[in-house]
């Protein structure tokens, strides 16, 4: 058995909506029939936009939501059934800077989750110091939470998530919020855990982490998996067509929308950075990019959007995920 | 690791974690200690304004009670701010480690998570010990010494009193996350517990029917027991019954928390609920 196996798995959520006294329920599904699974010595990466059902997985499978149906295997234990024994065997980091306590120090906050994990004083202390020396907070174990910068916060959550050693390591936003330098560590540190046979899910926002890192990456959108394979073989599906990322000023999605119009393009999708100004950036998948180019740039400048530059990429995660849903990871 | 060491060292963390936390908002400490003195001022105050020269006289006549009217009084809002503050530590427990993000990480740890209330219920009989010297000790000591012997019994009586306390918190806890209304629900309780327990008068004065809701509730029996503990060591052997009805909400009351936490605990497994404000 694998350390991780999900298998049809499905949870749906009673949400009431209304106002006090007039409520009324209604459900909504958050995951329709998850399946993959995680080996030993693996990093899966789970990308999917906002909502998408990533969240509900990792939770599930930690043990903090109970599934409506399917079946959820952590190192052999069922995650409904023997809980307590899946979640010896599970490290988990989950979003955010508040799952410490910032009235104890980065040590005590430690030694707190060492205990809870049945961990052997001595050897939790031995632990704590070195991992407090990886991840550059051995100077500041004994400085109070609440005195941490977020990055410090999480790479105490990180080294939290790791503490007690276990086979297998889940990661939600792993390097969110860090500075190159610390993301770059964590990083190392995870691919470190996947040399010594650690079975590793990651969720991130950032498409070159995930690429970088993931031995297999599976998409997920509304609460289903739609792709499932290694990064390189995803990008390879996409491959035969040329994308084409042009940034603006004055992006008018209707203007956008009429791109779809242009003989040989595919996809179209565009983000907004800078709201007052309407400066971001048009995604274009084309099989025939650069005999498309002066279609586009006539639509666009005709409909008032400033080109500031164009340019043929080389296609990441975020363009498969574009061709396979129309959308871009963070509509 | 030994099964034994297996309960006892999450549990032993938990109760230093919260220790640790209350010694590090030291003025959460002075404030439940100097309440009992205000409190009883402003009612000792308000007793001599009514009664004036008799107002002595007449408590004694009204409550049976022969100790001094200060020490009577400290001894109702000493434990009247036990129980408001384990009802805020035990009762809003898990909502405040559900707003700080803390409450999942606890869930993730391959412990039985109840133990976390029970560290938590732990860690009060700190303060409250605190709060039995710094209060009822001093007052007696200060002003009605011949009730030192009985000083014993009465924090013996707290002690027992807690268990019972600790289960109505572990109540109070399951429901708070429930209605995600921590300081509406628990204030308002903890101003009927005063009303009920009697801290500054004999629940004798209360109508009859008032009166069984009260005998129901641990704080009124602890601080009948107390009063007459410091008053007479040897009354408190008539106090038997109350005793045994203490020991019986001991058992009762942690049970029907459990019981409350169970289901708070299936139905956010369920829905979700933990990381939801």
């Amino acid at each position: 058995m694998d350390p991780i196996e999900v298998r049809s798995l499905f949870k749906s959520f009673t949400v009431k909506e209304g106002p006090v006294f007039r409520k009324t329920s209604k459900t909504v599904s958050a995951l329709e029939g998850v399946s993959f699974e995680v080996k030993k010595g693996e990093i899966f990466g789970l990308l999917g936009p906002n909502g998408a059902g990533k969240t509900t997985t990792i939770k599930t499978i930690c043990t903090l939501i109970q599934p409506s149906s399917g079946e959820v295997y952590v190192n052999g234990h069922d995650v409904v059934k023997d809980s307590q024994r899946a979640r010896q065997d599970l490290g988990v980091m989950l979003t955010g800077d508040r799952t410490l306590y910032w009235k104890l120090t980065g040590r005590e906050n430690l030694e707190y989750f060492a205990a809870l994990y049945h961990m052997d004083r001595a050897e939790a202390k031995e632990r704590i110091h070195s991992l407090l020396k990886l991840v550059g907070l051995e100077e500041r174990q004994d400085t109070l939470v609440e005195n941490y910068s977020t990055g410090m916060r999480m790479r105490l959550s990180f080294v939290k998530g790791i503490l007690h050693n276990p086979p297998v390591v889940l990661l939600d936003e792993p390097t969110m919020s860090l500075d190159p330098q610390s993301a770059r560590l964590i990083r190392e540190i995870i691919q470190d855990l996947r040399r010594d046979g650690h079975a590793i899910l990651l969720t991130t926002h950032y498409m070159e982490e995930a690429d970088q890192l993931s031995d297999r990456v599976a998409v997920i959108d509304h609460g289903k998996i739609i792709a499932l394979a290694p990064p390189r073989e995803l990008k390879e599906t996409v491959m035969k067509s040329e994308v084409i990322e042009i940034e603006a000023q004055n992006i008018d999605p209707q203007i956008v929308e009429k791109l779809k119009g242009i003989a040989n393009i595919s996809e179209v999708v565009s983000s907004i950075e800078d709201a007052s100004s309407l400066r971001g950036l048009i995604k274009v998948h084309s099989t025939d990019g650069k005999n498309a180019i002066p279609d586009m740039l006539g639509v666009l400048v005709k409909g008032g959007v400033e080109v500031s530059n164009l340019k043929i990429a080389t296609p990441t995660l975020e363009d498969v995920f574009i061709s396979l849903t129309g959308r871009a990871l963070r509509d | 690791m030994t099964r034994l060491e297996y309960t006892l060292d999450p549990l032993r963390a938990i109760f230093k974690k919260e220790v640790r936390r209350l010694i590090r908002y030291p003025g959460e400490m002075v404030f439940v200690f100097l309440i009992p003195y205000f409190l009883t001022g402003l009612v000792m105050a308000m007793g001599i304004s009514v009664g004036g020269a008799s107002a002595f006289g007449n408590f004694a006549a009204q409550t049976g009670s022969s100790l001094n009217p200060f020490v009577f009084l400290m001894i109702g809002t000493g434990v009247w701010m036990v129980s408001w503050v384990i009802m805020e530590g035990i009762g809003t427990l898990l909502r405040e480690e559900q707003m700080k993000g803390t409450l999942e990480q606890n869930f993730l740890a391959p412990i039985n998570r109840f133990l976390l209330l029970v560290g938590t219920a732990l860690s009060q009989i700190v303060i409250t010990s605190l709060l039995f010297v710094g209060v009822v000790a001093v007052s007696v000591l200060l002003l009605a010494p011949q009730g030192a012997l009985g000083l014993l019994v009465a924090f013996g009586i707290l002690m027992i009193g807690l268990i019972p306390l600790f289960g109505i918190g572990f109540v109070f806890a399951a429901l708070v996350v429930r209605f995600k209304e921590p300081y509406a629900f628990t204030q308002t309780m903890n101003v009927l517990f005063g009303v009920l327990a009697g801290a500054f008068y004999n629940v004798t004065v209360l109508p009859s029917w008032v009166r069984v809701v009260s005998a129901a509730i641990p704080q009124s029996i602890v601080i009948q027991d107390m009063r007459l503990a410091v008053e007479s060591v040897g009354s408190i052997v008539g106090a038997f019954g109350s005793l045994i009805a203490l020991l019986t909400m001991g058992l009762v009351y942690p049970v029907l928390g459990y019981y409350f936490f169970k289901q708070f605990e299936r139905r956010a497994k369920i829905s979700g609920d933990l990381s939801k404000f």
